[in-house]
């Protein structure tokens, strides 16, 4: 009788003593002896960070998505404005331009006599050329590397020819992109002005050209009067 | 006897290289008050002359996983149960405790 006693409560006791020391040894592996109840508290916690964590990872994902859209609406939107910049650049002649087209080469006639010649190259000369080209659909121009605009002046200032206030003396080349033929054509027409620019001794040589590099006009854009009008 | 199991267990405990996860901590500390309850118990029942294995027995395992059970429970409920396992076997083992000092000084 009294054996199975002493070894139930050795066995016990066993027990006892295995369960002791395991929980002596996790709570010392605890670092700093953290006490159970604010482990559990702090994994809670953790817990709830992580999965704040989580959400707020997806949030950051979709806005950057937002912002790569937004980033591509506005450089489409860039590109777009760049185009139509750079359209009316070249429209106002602010780049240089290449394309098939035609070299016009005016030229007095030689002095013979040592004086004056009996007809020189005046403004108006140039001025009907240019119209001609412009006719016949010459879509850039240059005289003498000075860019044709829209406000550009041909003008005699005492023995030389005025390009966007530029002084030009002779002999005069003319650069027009369009269709050479055309172009040609239109100076070299029966009765035209070429023929009578010729009948005055004056060299005119029309050359059809494959590339013709016209340059950008490289003075200063001044609006001191003009305004954009409202419109609408 | 009861004290060289107790030295024995200590020292397995110590060197079997097993910790525990901290998250069973609860439930160990009160399976080992539950545990100490029933040596005492035993040892009362022993000194008593009515001592039983098979209650013996048994007692300290029920007493054993109600007490973590309870501690179990009482955490997924947000209650400290476990609090009750620890009253009541804190309870019983000063009153055995109490009886048992009682028996040895009398003889």
């Amino acid at each position: 009788m009294k054996k199975p006693i002493y070894f139930s409560i050795a066995a016990v006791s066993l027990v006892f003593g295995l369960l002791i020391a395991f929980q002596f040894r996790t709570t010392s592996s605890i670092a700093g002896g953290v006490p159970v109840d604010r482990f559990q508290e702090l994994t809670i916690e953790k817990k709830q960070v992580e999965l704040d964590n989580a959400h707020l990872e997806q949030e950051a994902a979709d806005l950057a998505a937002k912002i790569e859209e937004a980033k591509k609406g506005r450089s489409q939107a860039s590109e777009v404005l760049e185009s139509e910049l750079s359209k009316i650049r070249m429209y106002a002649g602010l780049t240089p331009l290449s394309g098939p087209g035609v070299e016009v080469i005016m030229e007095n006639p030689p002095d013979k006599n040592g004086g004056a010649s009996f007809y020189s190259i005046r403004d108006e000369d140039i001025l009907k050329v240019i119209n001609d080209l412009r006719g016949a659909g010459a879509e850039a121009m240059s005289i003498n590397g000075q860019r044709i605009l829209a406000t550009s002046e041909i003008r005699l200032a005492g023995n030389h020819i005025n390009v966007n206030l530029v002084r030009l003396s002779p002999p005069y080349h003319i650069l027009a992109i369009g269709n050479p033929g055309t172009l040609k054509s239109s100076l070299e027409i029966k009765g035209g002005f070429v023929e009578y620019l010729s009948a005055n001794g004056i060299t005119v040589a029309v050359q059809q050209r494959e590339k013709i590099e016209v340059p950008a006009y490289n003075g200063s854009l001044k609006f001191d009067y003009a305004k954009a009008a409202q419109r609408g | 006897m009861g004290i060289l199991g107790l030295a024995v267990g200590v020292v397995i405990g110590l060197k079997v290289p097993i910790i525990l996860p901290q998250a069973y901590a609860q439930y160990l500390s009160v399976a080992a008050l539950a545990a100490l309850d029933s040596v005492l118990g035993g040892i009362r029942a022993a000194v008593e002359d009515h001592f039983d294995n098979t209650i013996f027995i048994s007692g300290f395992f029920s007493n054993a996983l109600l007490a973590a059970g309870l501690a179990f429970i009482g955490e997924r409920l947000g209650m400290d149960l476990y609090l009750a396992a620890v009253v009541a076997f804190g309870v019983r083992i000063f009153q055995n405790l109490a009886i048992l000092r009682r028996h040895l000084l009398k003889k």
